[in-house]
């Protein structure tokens, strides 16, 4: 391979890699969509199970209600739950002084 | 333009606004620090996208040794021009700007110049319309500063955590910082209150380059809010920082009022368990410990473990446990900068259950300084 040549090829592998990550980046925020809009369907979709089973005229008396259990249940999938950050991945899995608050609460 | 000045006064000054000045700032003329020579003294500024910092050289204050020849304005090279006058041979120097924007700097034999800017290309500083100056004590003031910028977020992407939370009513001040794993909360009762209410979220950047201004030297400082900037007066010297728009979440909820368990401890002591406790939670992906508290037995017990390294286990010495049985787990980094905070003073910590923060007061005051920590699930 010539210097020519040499420094061609760079420049069109510099290119190729630089769509890639366009699309990588792009693949990624549309993930992280796709990501946050499930767990929206599944509390939605909680919910209404919730109500179902409320029409049904389930008794049952569980230490956290219903929808602050299906909170708990996507708080430890790694979701925010509180009103700041609704549906926001939690990073590193932090724990959140407000989703707690959400879930926990007196009252 | 044309004044001499004592060197070390000067230098003394454009430290200070030296703060506010970036070597990597998008606006070129920001670079450069802006000297104005009145007949009253000597104004140096300097400002960045955040802070602006303008400070006066009075001429009728002998010991500044100030003599301005004729008045005028420059912007000279900040960090250039730094090393300059630090590097002067004699104890003052004479700056002189000649032709068009070139600066003639001469101190004993040695002469320097330098290409300055026109300082009427020079931003103008934010102008702050309110009249209602609250007065602070400098070293409380410097205090609720190191106890709260602990806890501000450094995630930009959750850019108003960034910032520190001031609420003032009446004589009451209360400032909050939570980066919602933690939070701090310092209240402070002002000298004399303030007219109206305010309510602000401070970058808490700035507040750390102002507590280092204050440092030592300034027991008063004077703090005015506006719409969207805060101007801290510190002497001769004007502090401005921009504020972080939106409203900061409501904190006060995250405050449990009531408490399960309780246990006290000399501030400390506790520190270097949770220090010991962490060298091996820091090894394991998670870091996280845990404590076993038995009021029963009158024992806290503390945990740490890493899966590669090992394990650690201690009995603390609290002086006093109070309440129901309990096992929590949280990050001890959050522990170590809060107890970090309390110096050498005896702590209450107080618990709502395994899943709850809990918080952290000193048992002196525990109205005015509280920190709260959320635990970590591990089940
Ligand atoms: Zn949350």
């Amino acid at each position: 391979m010539n210097k020519k040549e040499l420094y061609d090829s760079f420049i069109a592998l510099t290119k190729a890699t630089q769509a890639n990550l366009e699309q990588l980046q792009l693949l990624q925020s549309e993930i992280s969509q796709v990501i946050e809009q499930n767990a929206e369907l599944e509390i939605e979709n909680e919910h209404l199970r919730d109500l179902l089973n409320q029409s049904k005229g389930s008794a049952k008396e569980p230490q956290l209600s219903k929808s602050r259990q299906n909170l708990e249940k996507l708080y430890e999938e790694g979701f925010h739950v509180c009103k700041e950050w609704y549906g926001k991945r939690r990073e590193d899995d932090e724990a959140c002084a407000f989703c707690m608050e959400v879930i926990y609460r007196e009252g | 333009m044309k004044f001499s000045i004592r060197r070390s006064v000067f230098i003394k000054e454009l430290n200070n606004v030296q703060r506010a000045i970036s070597s990597k700032t998008t606006i070129p003329i920001l670079t450069g620090l802006k000297l104005v020579a009145s007949d009253e003294g000597l104004t140096l500024t300097g400002s960045n996208a955040d802070i602006s910092i303008e400070t006066v050289i009075s001429a009728s204050d002998e010991d500044n040794g100030l003599a301005i020849a004729s008045t005028g304005a420059i912007v000279l090279p900040a960090r250039f021009f730094s090393e300059i006058i630090k590097r002067l041979p004699e104890d003052t120097f004479e700056l002189n700007v000649t032709e068009g924007f070139q600066t003639e700097i001469t101190s004993g034999s040695a002469a320097f110049n330098v290409n300055g800017l026109d300082a009427n290309n020079y931003p103008h500083l934010p102008e702050i319309d309110t009249t209602d100056a609250i007065k602070l004590d400098g070293a409380v003031f410097k205090e609720l500063i190191s106890q709260t910028v602990i806890a501000v977020s450094n995630q930009e992407s959750r850019p108003i955590l960034t910032g520190v939370h001031f609420e003032l009513d009446a004589d009451q001040f209360l400032a909050v910082a939570t980066d919602s794993h933690r939070l701090s909360q310092r209240k402070v009762n002002l000298p004399t209150g303030s007219s109206t209410k305010h309510n602000v979220i401070i970058p808490g950047k700035s507040l750390i380059e102002l507590s280092r201004m204050i440092g030592d030297e300034y027991d008063q400082v004077e703090m005015r809010l506006s719409e969207n900037q805060a101007l801290f007066i510190l002497g001769e010297t004007s502090f401005y920082t921009r504020l972080l728009e939106g409203t900061y979440p409501d904190t006060s909820r995250l405050i449990p009022s009531e408490a399960e368990t309780t246990v006290e401890f000399e501030a400390p002591a506790l520190l270097a368990s949770i220090e010991r406790a962490s060298l091996l939670s820091h090894e394991s992906r998670n870091n996280v410990i845990k404590l076993i508290i038995k009021p029963t037995e009158q024992t806290v017990t503390i945990f740490g473990n890493s899966p590669d390294v090992g394990k650690v286990e201690e009995d603390l010495k609290p002086n006093a446990v109070t309440g129901s049985e309990l096992e929590i787990s949280f990050n001890p980094d959050y522990m170590k900068d809060a107890l970090h905070s309390f110096g050498q003073s005896t702590i209450k910590i107080s618990f709502t259950s395994a899943l709850r923060p809990f918080t952290l007061v000193p048992t002196e005051d525990q109205e005015n300084f509280i920190q709260l920590i959320t635990p970590v699930r591990t089940f």
